[in-house]
């Protein structure tokens, strides 16, 4: 056991040298912050919604409830995984684990801080979205591998959509990288130097929020999930700890594009004054505030118009937008 | 009509009995092509407790918890309902105070029924917080049906000739407390919901029934009133003392209408602006005396013939047939309830839609299940 | 009474129409009671269809040794409120009205499965209320309840 261990180190360490203990503790403190992370984002979605409700939400375990997230998550351990028998075994287990993985990687270049960044790459922007772009895959395998009819339409819709929103989502980042003349991550918040992008590029950041709400399946585009039409959407099926990696992997979602859009946009860990991973982290958790406090506000559109949305306006839009920017920064420059 | 083999790339879904948004057990038997409805089924039944045969077995008078039974979101009315056509089977009329009590309470039992249905019909849409938010108004008419019938669901308050006991004193400032409470509230929901985007998008122009359609399905209450036919049994048959208090019948405009999920909303919202104004009048008007009628029998026995008895419920025409032989046991009770009916218009409006409209025109129907399955 | 009403006069003479009654009190709710020939309900249907009538429900009365069918139609906008009554028999099927009015279909199933009365030219005449392999129709008289009724979904349960 020990041996596989030490030979996998070894190999590591030959592929990346030195930078392999970097990667290794960045990768183990990112898996322990994703924890944190989905189970503060939980508490604070069901306290912000039961204060939009006229609720007060959770409130018995801990102070103000904040516990209550790790009882819920200690009972979804603790229950028992369902495998429906005419299920695709193998492609069913696998599909949880191949939705969670990916969410992990994007934190290798996340800039947090100014020296707060596991690693800078210089394709750190297209890393993150060629992993966001994986977890489809993974929810059509599941909702097929389920055998079961509502599943299978959640799966469906999910491919449609992500398709459809994930293209101005990269169109509205690419008025941006062009701005910034890079995609590494921590040159594009450098780039920020005097003014946020968000103000060069209202558009781009509209489309960016919306996109990025669509990506991660919240209301009011929750349509794979739609529990009024779908029961539960591609995760119909799955119990315990396995829905529970759907539902870790939702929020590390939406931590994920909340952080993008703050590194785009918002000028990642800049601030008014002492720059520092704390303004990264308010304005992220800022974002997502205004994300959980949409879900709670307006109603679910329907498939059909999801997709209008998509390609015939958002996408016309973003291509405007980056031909415009495209052309005043060949004029300017 | 359905279950041949399939050839084609449709396949069945059955929606319910057990899904979020049948409202109870009901089953949709569904033909899909990708989303797309080809053909629907409702199957019915499987609430089915036999309220009629129940009727045969025991006495009118042991039969009065049931007809709250049947629909439990607008208990009161259907009691109501079985107290006026016992009385009016029996000749017995109760007295004017008892009449404007249980007048009172039926539309505020029509407020919370239609509150209901706003919240869960947002939810139907994906829109979780209306949901809680009529619920709360609804708390408040619940508790204030409470305060006077001492019950929150099913109620048994009014009797053979009167009801079972008289207002509380704290009644009257607490009704009128809610009026003015859910005038504000009605306003608030106008500007979020009637004039949300999204809501307007899901609901404009999905499901639309004809009038000749509404005529031939013999539909009725505010599903037929959105499609501009403004037949409403507390004005065109009154019973106890409608005509006494000054109301609007809520209906869309006659050319505008086209009796839409969307219409339907409208007519719903509007019918609760109305019943609040009807509970304000009757407030006002309620006179002192007896809240029950003298030397009418314990056990009512109409003499022997049929008689029929048409009340408007919160989900429309409720009618209540009596065959009697003269003794304490009807020999025959129909119950017509109006959602029964109402679904039967189901499968002519779901084939060429999408699974979501499925939910927003089955929810905008207002059904409930148990007074479908009796 | 409405005696304005325009339907009064047609009805007392249509020849489907063996009887025609006013209301004896105000007290049973019925305008007009009519004995009818089952055979002539079809043609009776239009007429009320034409006259802005609609079908409110069908049923049936079960007195032990006779069956009766009720249809109650009822006018739009205006209190006018007809029953028609006629004879049925298990062995002879009573026409059905399904094609003149929608809301026959329904009414005319549950009658089936309360009842067993059968109604020729329904499309899908079959159990609606009750589960479709049960054998009995619960609201005929020489129903037992609680005796075991062959079925299977009465699995274990006797009388």
């Amino acid at each position: 056991m020990l041996n596989i261990f030490s030979e996998a180190w070894q190999a590591l360490l030959n592929f990346f040298g030195p930078l392999a203990l970097v990667l290794v503790v960045g990768l183990v403190v990112a898996l322990t912050y994703v924890q944190i992370n989905a189970l503060f984002l939980v508490w604070l979605e069901r306290k912000v919604a039961g204060h939009i409700q006229l609720r007060i939400g959770p409130k018995e375990v801990g102070p103000f409830g904040v516990l209550q997230t790790i009882v819920d998550g200690v009972k979804l351990l603790s229950k028992e995984l369902i495998t429906p028998r005419p299920a695709s075994w193998l492609l069913f287990v696998l599909s949880p684990i191949l939705v969670f993985m990916p969410v992990l990687v994007p934190f290798v270049v996340l800039p947090f801080g100014e020296n707060l960044q596991i690693r800078d790459l210089n394709v750190g922007l297209m890393l993150i979205f060629a992993f966001a772009g994986l977890n489809v895959l993974a929810i059509l395998m599941g909702g097929w591998a389920s055998n079961n009819k509502y599943a299978l339409l959640g799966a469906v819709r999910s491919v449609a959509q992500n398709v459809a929103y994930e293209i101005p989502l990269l169109l509205s980042a690419m008025s941006v990288v062009i701005m910034a003349n890079s995609l590494s991550l921590r040159a594009i918040v450098e780039a920020q130097q005097g003014l946020w992008f968000v103000f060069v590029q209202p558009v781009a950041a509209v489309l960016y929020l919306v996109g990025a709400t669509a990506e991660t399946n919240r209301a009011p585009f929750d349509i794979p999930e739609a529990e009024s039409e779908l029961v539960a959407g591609f995760h119909t099926e799955y119990s315990g700890m396995r829905f529970g990696l759907f539902f870790l992997a939702e929020y590390t979602n939406m931590f994920i594009v909340a952080s993008v859009a703050t590194t785009l946009f918002f000028g990642g860990w800049r601030g008014p004054i002492a720059d520092g991973p704390w303004w990264f982290l308010a304005k992220v958790y800022l974002l997502i505030f205004g994300v959980i406090w949409v879900r709670w506000t307006f109603p679910r559109l329907r498939f059909d118009q999801l997709m209008n949305l998509a390609w015939k306006y958002l996408i016309p839009i973003a291509l405007v937008n980056l031909l415009a920017t495209a052309l005043i920064l060949k004029l300017v420059r | 009509m359905l279950r041949k083999t399939l050839t084609d790339d449709t396949f069945y879904l059955n929606m319910g009995p057990q899904h979020p948004s049948t409202h109870g057990v009901l089953r949709l038997l569904l033909r899909l092509d990708g989303e797309r409805i080809v053909e629907c089924e409702p199957v019915l039944g499987y609430s089915h407790r036999g309220h009629e045969h129940m009727a045969q077995t025991k006495s009118y008078l042991r039969f009065m918890p049931n007809p709250s039974r049947m629909d439990y979101l607008a208990g009161l009315m259907y009691n109501h309902a079985y107290c006026l056509a016992l009385e009016r089977a029996c000749g017995v009329e109760a007295p004017r105070r008892a009449q404007y009590i249980r007048l009172i309470c039926a539309e505020l039992n029509r407020i919370a029924s239609h509150l209901l249905w706003f919240g869960a019909y947002l939810l139907d849409l994906g829109g979780f917080t209306p949901f809680l938010y009529a619920f709360d108004d609804r708390e408040d008419i619940l508790a204030i049906l409470g305060e006077v019938t001492g019950s929150r669901l099913t109620y048994s308050y009014c009797r053979f000739g009167g009801v079972a006991r008289d207002l509380t004193p704290a009644f009257p400032q607490m009704t009128r407390a809610f009026i003015a409470k859910l005038r504000a509230r009605l306003a608030d929901y106008d500007t979020l919901v009637s004039k949300n985007i999204i809501f307007i998008n899901r609901t404009k122009g999905i499901g639309p029934i004809s009038r000749e359609q509404a005529r031939d399905y013999a539909l009725s209450g505010p599903n037929l009133r959105a499609c501009g036919i403004g037949h409403d049994l507390r004005r065109v048959e009154p019973c106890s003392v409608y005509p006494d208090l000054d109301f609007q019948t809520v209906t869309t405009n006659q050319d505008a209408g086209i009796g839409d999920c969307y219409d339907r909303y409208l007519v719903r919202m509007g019918e609760m602006a109305q019943s609040l104004d009807i509970v304000e009048q009757a407030l006002e008007l309620i006179p002192e005396g007896p809240i029950r009628a003298k030397g009418v029998p314990q056990e009512p026995a109409p003499p022997p013939g049929d008689y029929q008895f048409s009340y408007e419920s919160a989900r429309g025409l409720l009618s209540i047939y009596l065959v009697s032989d003269g003794s304490r046991v009807p020999v025959r009770m129909k119950w017509r309830t109006p959602s029964f009916s109402n679904l039967s218009i189901l499968p002519l409006l779901l084939p060429g839609t999408l699974v979501a409209d499925t939910v927003a025109i089955l929810g905008s129907l207002d059904l409930v299940i148990p007074e479908i399955d009796r | 009474m409405n005696q304005a009403e325009p339907l009064y006069e047609l009805l007392r003479s249509s020849p489907a129409v063996l009887e025609a009654q006013g209301s004896q009190s105000a007290r049973d709710g019925f305008d007009l009671r009519l004995a009818i020939r089952a055979k002539g309900m079809p043609e009776l249907a239009r007429l009320f269809k034409e006259h802005g009538c609609f079908l409110e429900f069908i049923t049936a009365v079960d007195h032990g040794e006779s069956l009766e069918l009720i249809y109650v139609f009822s006018a739009w906008l205006r209190p006018f409120r007809v029953m028609a009554r006629c004879p049925a028999s298990l062995m002879e099927p009573s026409p059905s009205l399904v094609e003149v009015l929608a809301a026959a279909d329904w009414q005319e199933r549950e009658v089936f499965d309360m009842f067993g009365l059968e109604f020729a030219g329904h499309p899908d005449l079959k159990r609606i209320l009750l589960p479709e392999d049960a054998d009995f129709h619960p609201l005929r008289k020489d129903f037992k309840p609680g005796a075991r009724h062959g079925g299977d979904w009465f699995e274990g349960e006797t009388a």
